[in-house]
């Protein structure tokens, strides 16, 4: 089998880009969970598979049921972009969310302060 | 009930130029505890209100209109508050209805909604179409039609205060309110309220235009989605 330049390039980034996710999710760097590293080794070992293997699109084609293999790789690209934002607005909401709780204790500590709840005494 | 269970909530954002006399209208009609939330005003809002001597509280950075509300309630709550009333902090809310919304509370609903229906002849078209299609997202959404499902002024009992349970921050508070009131079946009301339109508050108004009023409606999508 004879491979392209950018065959061996693509497989190459993609084959770092898993390793560098398996050893983020060993060494417990940047919060990692098993979920992150599905996703990445889905979507990089995809890449790779596609690139090394082109007929695998005409398979994927079949299983979609669309008519040509580039129109079903730009369709799953598209849904698996879909889901990023979908989980990259996720995480926004919730990070806001948390903010606002964060700033809502701070402004009550000033409500605590002003009306201090009675300790409790200790009997004589 | 006692007068002392009952509480104002203000959320306030750059209302500096406004905020004393909103204060001092709310004694004049015989109401007491009032909560300030400056929602991190660039101006003096905070200082004002704390003049005026009511309770102030500050968001050190904004993070919208129900997040400073859903502030204020937590507040309240803890001064021991049973009845809650929100306002806007811009004087376009007439205190002289609060004592109609807490009567209503007293009857036994557990949410009254003000409906700035009083001379509703004063309120720009534009206003009165905008107002209509979020009263028609708001029940398409949230399954309960409104005549005012974007209004700040409204009033409830301690068991609403136990049950409502809003995450929205911004201006789409008001409508979750409203899925709130459905999703645990309470019994609410609405009363016609006055609103003052003055070069000040419409000044404000124009804040919440056409793109910010279709980012409150994404929101309301997304909260159902997420």
């Amino acid at each position: 089998m004879s491979l392209h330049l950018y065959q061996i390039v693509i497989a190459i980034i993609a084959i770092f880009m898993i390793y560098q996710g398996i050893d983020n999710y060993i060494k417990g760097k940047h919060h990692p969970t098993i979920l992150k590293l599905l996703v990445r080794v889905v979507v990089w070992g995809g890449m790779a598979a596609v690139a090394l293997f082109p007929m695998i699109t005409v398979t994927l084609a079949k299983i979609i049921g669309i008519e040509g293999n580039l129109n079903a790789v730009i369709l799953t690209g598209f849904i698996l972009v879909f889901l990023m934002i979908f989980k990259l607005l996720s995480a926004i909401e919730r990070v806001e969310s948390q903010l606002s709780d964060v700033v809502r204790n701070d402004a009550l500590k000033n409500l605590e302060t002003r009306n201090p709840k009675p300790k409790t005494r200790r009997k004589e | 009930m006692p007068m002392d269970k009952f509480y104002v909530v203000i959320p306030a954002f750059n209302e500096g130029r406004v905020i004393k006399k909103v204060i001092s209208e709310i004694r004049k009609s015989g109401f007491e505890n009032i909560i300030v939330i400056d929602d991190g005003s660039d101006d003096d809002t905070f200082d004002q209100a704390k003049e005026s001597g009511t309770v102030a509280l500050r968001h050190k950075i904004n993070r919208g209109k129900g997040a400073a509300v859903k502030t204020g309630i937590e507040a309240a709550k803890m001064e021991g508050a049973e009845i809650i009333a929100t306002m806007d902090g811009d004087g376009q809310h007439n205190p002289g209805d609060l004592g109609n919304l807490i009567e209503k509370i007293k009857e036994g609903y557990e949410v009254v909604l003000g409906a700035r229906t009083k001379k509703r002849e004063l309120m720009p078209l534009r206003k009165r179409m905008a107002n209509f299609a979020a009263n028609v997202f708001t029940w398409y959404l949230n399954g309960i039609w409104v005549t005012d499902s974007q209004s700040g002024m409204r009033a409830y009992s301690k068991k609403a205060l136990d049950l409502v349970d809003t995450k929205s921050s911004r201006y789409e508070y008001d409508s979750e309110v409203i899925r709130e009131i459905y999703r645990n079946k309470l019994k609410f009301t609405e009363i016609p309220i006055e609103v003052r339109y003055t070069e000040y508050s419409m000044g404000k108004t124009e804040k919440q235009g056409f793109l910010n009023g279709l980012k409150t409606v994404y929101k309301m999508i997304w909260n159902i989605l997420s």
